[in-house]
């Protein structure tokens, strides 16, 4: 211990106040356990500050200023000025209203709240530094740790985030300008909602990308549907690109990138975004003093409980692994809280479901057909385009579809890709069916609402259970 | 106000007789005390109390059957409200308790289902785990096979059942249909004793309409029961659909219920006469319940009968050179203190026998297709009691002296008789003896102890007639009458086996030698 240091003792440390540790901390009052939370930025994590929220907020205010600006054909003139300030602004505002509403949850459920960055100093102690010369440090003993440090943009050799030239994702949030031209390093589903978002506040975007699709982790006829939509926006794709550098020449700079033939081309652009994928962040907490595991990514291991190798010490959201969502690490802060309280929880859940807010939107859950099979089943799938929804052509946006994959035996469904406007919510009802055990015939005998989206669902399910009506 | 639940306090019972109070309302209880004894299918076992506190109102009539999970007393607890988690664990009788397992690695286990999938809702999940049920293992009754929560909780009667019949074999022994049938009783158990209101379950239904499989319909004719009468909760295609278990669990219901009734008659009545057996009555025919003990035996020999094909073999040890060797060695044990009967000279001769033949240390798995065979020698004793037949075993016969042999079945056979065995003495035999002899009598046709596989009858030691050289003479004989389940053994190694018990029993000095 260092001299002046303040020794206190908790029985649930909570490192990182994101949405894995906050939730894990209110959890853990809930029931009952002493819980002090350090947290070393600001409260409400990347999801908050930098990463869901903000890029909602773009998303959904730049598509506002697209559809106005696109819509003679439904009677409505408009020609809409979009202030990137005033969005942005906006959005400041929405994400102090969420950030102060978590600290008070917190505070609220009688979590002691410490700001500073936690390190540990053994296997039942943290120092805690706080942020800024002389404010020194202290010690925490805990009886039990939940890790919740999160993650951060992965940053590539010849591309260092500089918030000037290359941008990091959190950079790209907080332009007060929109750049003239952008080239956009990554399509996974970070590069491909931002470069929508751009190209909506009319940026001549380009995007690289190593492999040969967007959003390659997608099947291909899901992806196809958004790089379509993204192409008609603007959005230049260049796949089999490996960004190598770029050189910066007045207010511009050249992005040089290697082919798969090993041609190398130049892209010239105001700004390059790069958005290769995220890594944890372990770093700043000296693991190694704890003796805590790694993976070879450098994600905490940890078992069906959230519980690391160290018996006691828990890790959950980014930090622990793949897949790095916030809604993951909501169920895996409330199980460790729960695990140490003693009760039976597990990550025992069927699937975790996941968005990609692009235009149109993602939304997927469980297993394509082809993991089904991989996985032994003898998979049906059903699928219902947009374009036979007659809710879709009312909100005018009917590319993508909906698919639902189930068990051919017993009906069981198992997975859902769904594109199109608000995928992101019609994946919420295949979770619940998949995740409750129910049947093809479950979800087709539950009546929806017409006419909403909802429909193409049910229609999709009904396909697969082999008497679609409308389709 | 803590609400005692009759616990399962055998393996699998469905219900216990309350056989006598040992508190009051208004007695203060310690934790631990003995608030009840209550007799069961199997024995009499006293029923502690999981809590400390003053008893506010006992909830059963001595001699009512309460069905398990009915609420029999309840207690006003001292101090804070217990958690009922904590109760309900403590709620068994020493050494019934079962304590839920850790099931962290479960998702490990989960990929005997196609998929590595287990269809079950997230609650469900979280029960199974709380109960440490192994989700993949559990047969889901809901559509398409889901599990549902009364499949998980069934599932977690029928492991407890499971593990505490296991606990006295070695490892190598898996648990044989004997277990299947009690965990079935437990089922049963579970839907009639449910939520406590066992009563309930009796309350008939009327429906139109019942989905059920025929052979579902066959049992409820059989117990004469109108199967739209039989209480539900579960659908089948929007329509109540019905299980055997459903329709025992209400006959068990209506018959407690019906019980209960026949207590209060003959107050109301008051020109009735008691039908019972030890009142002088002039009627022709007088009923008594086949139930407990009584029917938990019938229900044995049934199975044993209708399972094993018994084929008998007799013959006859003439033991003069026994009857003198046990005249010399019972004044040695008089002094010290220990009876010395010819039961255990005949434990250590059928020892002997199995080890020569261990075909008739076996047990018979139909459903594995396999014959398990014990290395060790579990020797069960029936013992007619005024209750009726008890089996308690003596342990590791092959490793205790006759002197220990002796005091010991002198003490479970005495004890049998008192009704204080622990169930647990009761299980894990491998043969059996049945010494119908010392009633008197010469041979017999033993019913085999089922899952075992033979069982030795023994007729009484009498000077009998026996013919050698040529001559007649008096000799001491002891008639031996073995059953053996002719599936697993011949009739040849039947006789080999009494053979070589005959060799030692006439030739004691042997002993010596095992």
């Amino acid at each position: 211990m260092v001299v002046g240091d303040v020794t206190t003792g908790t029985e649930v440390l909570v490192i990182g106040g994101g949405p894995g540790g906050y939730v894990a901390a209110i959890r853990a009052a809930q029931l009952d356990l002493e819980v002090t939370l350090v947290e070393k930025d600001a409260y409400g994590g990347t999801c908050l500050n930098h990463g869901c929220i903000p890029s909602k907020a773009l998303i959904s205010a730049t598509d506002v200023g697209h559809r106005a600006g696109e819509a003679e054909h439904m009677g409505v003139h408009a020609d809409p000025a979009m202030d990137l300030q005033g969005m942005v602004g906006w959005k400041d505002r929405i994400v102090r209203r969420l950030t102060a509403g978590v600290e008070k949850l917190c505070e609220n459920a009688g979590v002691t709240l410490i700001e500073g960055r936690a390190e540990f100093a053994g296997e039942s102690s943290v120092r805690v530094v706080h942020g800024g010369e002389g404010e020194g440090a202290e010690s925490v003993e805990f009886e039990h740790a939940v890790i919740a440090t999160g993650s951060r943009p992965i940053e590539i050799p010849g591309f260092e985030y500089d918030n000037e030239y290359v941008l990091s994702s959190r950079d790209a949030l907080a332009l007060e300008s929109v750049p003239d031209s952008m080239v956009v390093v990554g399509a996974g589903y970070i590069g491909m909602e931002l470069a929508t978002v751009f190209a909506k506040l009319g940026c001549d975007v380009t995007v690289l990308e190593q492999l040969a699709d967007a959003l390659p982790t997608y099947e291909d006829d899901v992806s196809e549907v958004v790089r379509e939509r993204a192409a008609d926006l603007g959005v230049e794709f260049h796949f089999g690109e490996t960004a190598q550098g770029y050189e910066e020449s007045g207010q511009v700079i050249t992005v040089t990138s290697e082919g798969e033939d090993g041609g190398v081309t130049e892209f010239g652009a105001e700004k390059c975004l790069v958005a290769v994928g995220r890594a944890p962040v372990t770093d700043t907490l000296t693991v190694e003093a704890a003796g805590l595991e790694t993976d070879d990514r450098g994600f905490l291991v940890t078992d069906d409980r959230a519980e690391t190798n160290l018996r006691g010490v828990f890790a959950v959201g980014d930090v622990a692994g793949e897949p790095m969502l916030a809604h993951k690490a909501f169920r895996e802060g409330e199980v460790a809280a729960e695990v140490i309280a003693g009760e039976p929880a597990a990550l025992d859940y069927q699937s975790i479901p996941a968005a990609v807010f692009t235009d149109p939107e993602i939304g997927t859950v469980g297993m394509t057909a082809t993991d089904a099979e991989a996985a032994g089943f003898d998979p049906v799938v059903g699928q219902m385009p947009l374009r036979a929804s007659g809710r879709a052509m009312t909100v005018d946006d009917t590319d993508g579809f909906v698919r639902v994959v189930a068990d051919g035996d017993a009906g069981f469904l198992l997975g859902g890709q769904v594109v199109g406007p608000e995928a992101s919510e019609l994946v919420a009802e295949l979770a619940l069916a998949i995740e409750m055990g129910a049947t093809l015939e479950d979800v087709a005998s539950t009546v929806h609402v017409h006419p909403t989206l909802s429909e193409v669902v049910h229609e999709a399910v009904k396909g697969a259970a082999g008497h679609s009506i409308h389709y | 106000m803590f609400e005692f639940e009759l616990p399962d306090v055998g393996e699998g019972v469905a219900e216990g007789e309350i056989v006598a109070w040992h508190v009051a309302p208004g007695d203060g209880v310690e934790e631990d005390q003995v608030l009840a004894e209550v007799e069961t299918d199997k024995a009499v076992v006293d029923l502690p109390s999981p809590v400390a506190g003053t008893v506010r109102e006992l909830l059963a009539e001595e001699g009512e059957v309460v069905p398990v999970g009915n609420v029999v007393v309840t207690i006003d607890a001292a101090g804070d409200e217990p958690d009922p988690e904590e109760v309900d664990v403590d709620a068994g009788v020493d050494g019934a308790d079962e304590e839920p397992t850790e099931s962290a690695g479960e998702s490990d286990d989960e990929s005997a289902t196609a998929g590595g999938r287990v269809f079950a809702p997230p609650n469900v999940r979280r029960l199974a785990r709380e109960l440490g049920v192994d989700l993949a293992a559990v047969d889901g009754s809901g559509p398409g096979g889901r599990v549902t929560e009364g499949d998980v909780r069934a599932a977690a009667d029928q492991g407890a059942g499971e593990e505490r019949t296991a606990e006295p074999k070695t490892e190598s022994v898996e648990a044989g249909d004997g277990e299947q049938a009690s965990a079935e009783a437990a089922t049963t158990a579970a839907e009639a004793g449910g939520d406590g209101q066992g009563a309930s379950t009796a309350r008939a239904s009327d429906r139109d309409r019942t989905l059920t499989a025929p052979a579902t319909r066959k049992l409820a004719r059989e117990e004469g029961v109108d199967i739209d009468e039989v209480p539900t909760e579960k659908t089948r295609d929007g329509e109540a659909f019905v299980e055997p278990e459903d329709v025992r669990a209400y006959v068990e219901a209506r018959e407690t219920v019906a019980t209960g009734a026949t207590a209060e008659t003959p107050a109301t009545a008051g020109d009735a006469e008691p039908a019972t057996a030890d009142t002088a009555t002039t009627e022709a025919v007088t009923t008594e319940p086949y139930r407990g003990i009584r029917r938990t035996i019938g229900q044995q020999m049934e199975e044993s009968a209708f399972t094993a094909p018994h084929a008998c073999h007799h013959d006859t040890a003439v033991v003069d050179d026994l009857v003198a060797a046990r005249a010399d060695l019972k004044e040695r044990a008089a002094e010290r203190d220990v009876r010395l009967t010819y039961v255990p000279f005949v434990m250590k001769a059928i020892v002997a026998g199995l080890k020569e033949y261990p075909v008739l240390n076996t047990e018979l798995d139909e459903e594995g297709e396999e014959i398990l065979y014990k290395h060790y020698y579990n020797i069960g004793l029936a013992v007619a009691t005024d209750a009726g037949l008890m089996v308690p075993v003596v342990e590791d016969v092959d490793g205790k002296g006759l002197l220990d042999l002796a005091a010991e079945a002198n003490d479970i056979a005495q004890r049998a008789r008192s009704r204080d065995l622990e169930l647990a003495e009761m299980k894990g035999g491998t043969f059996t003896i049945t010494n119908f002899g010392a009633i008197g009598g010469e041979y017999a046709t033993p019913i085999i102890n089922y899952p075992e596989t033979a069982i030795l009858g023994l007729g009484a030691i009498e000077e009998r007639p026996v013919a050698e050289d040529g001559e007649v003479f008096a000799a001491q004989t002891l008639p031996l009458s073995l059953s053996i389940d002719h599936r697993v053994i011949d009739g040849a190694e039947a006789a080999g086996f009494v053979n070589t018990v005959i060799e030692y029993l006439e030739n004691p000095t042997l002993l010596l030698l095992e």
